[in-house]
């Protein structure tokens, strides 16, 4: 339960994290391409 | 309300502290939305058929509401406890959106600054300081990485929101395929009324999932006297109100206001700088627009990075010292800028990066260096009032750059060598930084708080 509490914490934070990251990234490609 | 009592989120036993850090980043995540505003500044510009100046001062208003609300409510956020602090922000900061939303839909540009930028702004204070001490005082033995991981929450908040609130543009706005589209205002207005709604829940997880250790707690295997063996880290306590009354805590926001002016000086130029340093003879620049606009991608990704590896860093190298590389490092690179910045791109950018990663760390170091100075008592009101040189620096940074530009010429027509009295004004305030952080010492025991139990204390949190 305690280890479900985490992940579920994480994930709530981090997928939408890792979603702006990648569309940063997406982004900055611009510099190097 | 009662739930919302500090003594109703003490963690029972067995409770794991790496939920803590989601909890907060729930909430920085959130109002890192701040720095997302230029999304539909176009749009209420032509909305409001104001000027972007007066656009502008919604999130003047908003950053320095932020500073004084953090400074002024510190301490009945360390009183009440973190629940009860994320609770009146996501309150603030929905509302802010609520109001200003319907400042969009009648045509009432004070309403916006009244509902986004004043009581938005609260939100924003409270939201940043509410999570800070909990963190600190759950990592005795990780202070840095606990509050780099938080804050790293606000510089990521604008990469959330900036996709986001354009994919929302898009659709609500029917004319949005149109070549050349400025959203209207109803589709902004419509933003703000989701980003309340979202924002509200999101904060309410992290209000619901933060808790604070139970008397007595201690990280398993943390050895304070080990914390202890450090000269600059204190056992004792001082508490805000005593705080601002020693040299320390103003040689800090000497260190602070000097490490964020600098930082703020590049960023908020950071487009049209890249592609004036570039400039040809023939006025064009080497660097396009849509290139331009991935470098201010690059340096949001190096102020959130930042934010979290230095601080996390600054656990093993000591606050003092990271403070040393920001500033002394940091001067060495703000000279090879002026003096080498236009010779190549590549040397631009990586000079850049690391420049805006030193102002994240900046940010995200400094609860733990207060932590270290003051210990643990009210370093959330300290951390508050620390602040105020934030909200200074928003002010101090780009009325030095634009001052600086506006006598050298109209932009679209600037080089490099515009930028570099500046840039070399931003070293000189760099040096004052790194001699500021040079004389501190360890607060003297005439400030410290007697030895007896602390109102918002526990026992545990006196042991770190």
């Amino acid at each position: 339960m305690r280890a479900l509490q985490l992940i579920v914490g994480w994930a709530l934070v981090g997928i939408p994290l890792a979603f702006g990251i990648y569309q940063t990234l997406t982004r900055v490609a611009a510099l190097f391409g | 309300m009662s739930w919302l009592d500090r003594d109703r989120t003490i963690a029972p036993p067995g409770f794991n502290r790496w939920l803590i850090p989601p909890a907060a980043l729930a909430v920085h995540l959130c109002i890192g939305q701040a720095y997302a505003t230029s999304v539909y500044k176009t749009a209420l510009v032509a909305h409001f058929d104001a000027s972007l100046v007066q656009i502008g001062v919604i999130f003047s208003i908003a950053i320095v509401m932020l500073g004084l609300s953090a400074a002024v409510l510190g301490t009945w956020v360390d009183t009440n406890g973190p629940r009860k602090a994320m609770f009146v922000a996501a309150l603030f900061w929905s509302g802010g959106f609520l109001v200003g939303s319907l400042g969009i839909f009648t045509d009432q540009l004070w309403l916006v600054y009244v509902g986004y930028g004043f009581i938005g702004g609260i939100g924003l204070g409270i939201g940043y300081i509410s999570p800070v001490s909990t963190l600190i005082k759950w990592f005795p033995d990780r202070p840095g990485l606990a509050t780099g991981m938080a804050i790293m929450g606000f510089g990521g908040g604008a990469l959330i929101a900036s996709p986001v609130s354009t994919a929302l543009l898009r659709f609500y706005d029917p004319n949005s395929g149109a070549a050349n589209w400025v959203a209207n205002g109803d589709s902004v207005g419509k933003l703000f009324l989701t980003l309340a709604v979202i924002y509200f829940a999101y904060m309410m997880f992290g209000a619901l999932t933060i808790k604070v250790p139970a008397a007595g707690w201690v990280p398993a295997g943390f050895d304070p006297s080990k914390v202890r063996a450090h000269a600059l880290v204190t056992s004792n306590h001082v508490s805000a109100k005593n705080a601002i009354r020693t040299r320390q805590f103003w040689l800090v926001w000497i260190v602070l206001f000097c490490n964020v002016t600098a930082g703020i000086g590049i960023l908020e130029q950071a487009a049209p700088m890249i592609q004036d340093f570039f400039r040809q003879n023939d006025g064009n620049s080497l660097v396009s627009a849509t290139v331009a606009g991935g470098f201010v991608g690059l340096l949001s990704l190096a102020n959130m990075g930042g934010r979290f590896i230095w601080s996390a860093t600054s656990d093993k190298t000591g606050r003092k010292n990271i403070y040393m590389v920001y500033l002394g490092v940091g001067t060495v690179m703000y000279l090879l800028l002026a003096l080498f910045g236009p010779s190549t791109t590549a040397l631009y950018v990586v000079l850049a990066f690391v420049i805006i990663s030193f102002y994240g760390g900046g940010f995200a170091t400094a609860p733990a260096y207060l932590r270290d100075l003051f210990g643990t008592f009210q370093v959330g009101a300290i951390h508050g009032r620390l602040l105020t040189a934030w909200s200074a620096a928003g002010i101090a940074g780009p009325l030095i750059v634009n001052s600086f530009l506006d006598a050298q010429g109209a932009p679209g027509e600037l080089t490099a060598a515009a930028y570099q009295p500046a840039l070399l004004t931003m070293v000189g305030l760099l040096v004052v930084g790194f001699v500021a952080n040079l004389f501190v010492r360890p607060v003297h025991s005439s400030y410290h708080e007697p030895e007896r139990p602390l109102v918002g204390a526990t026992v545990g949190e006196a042991r770190a």
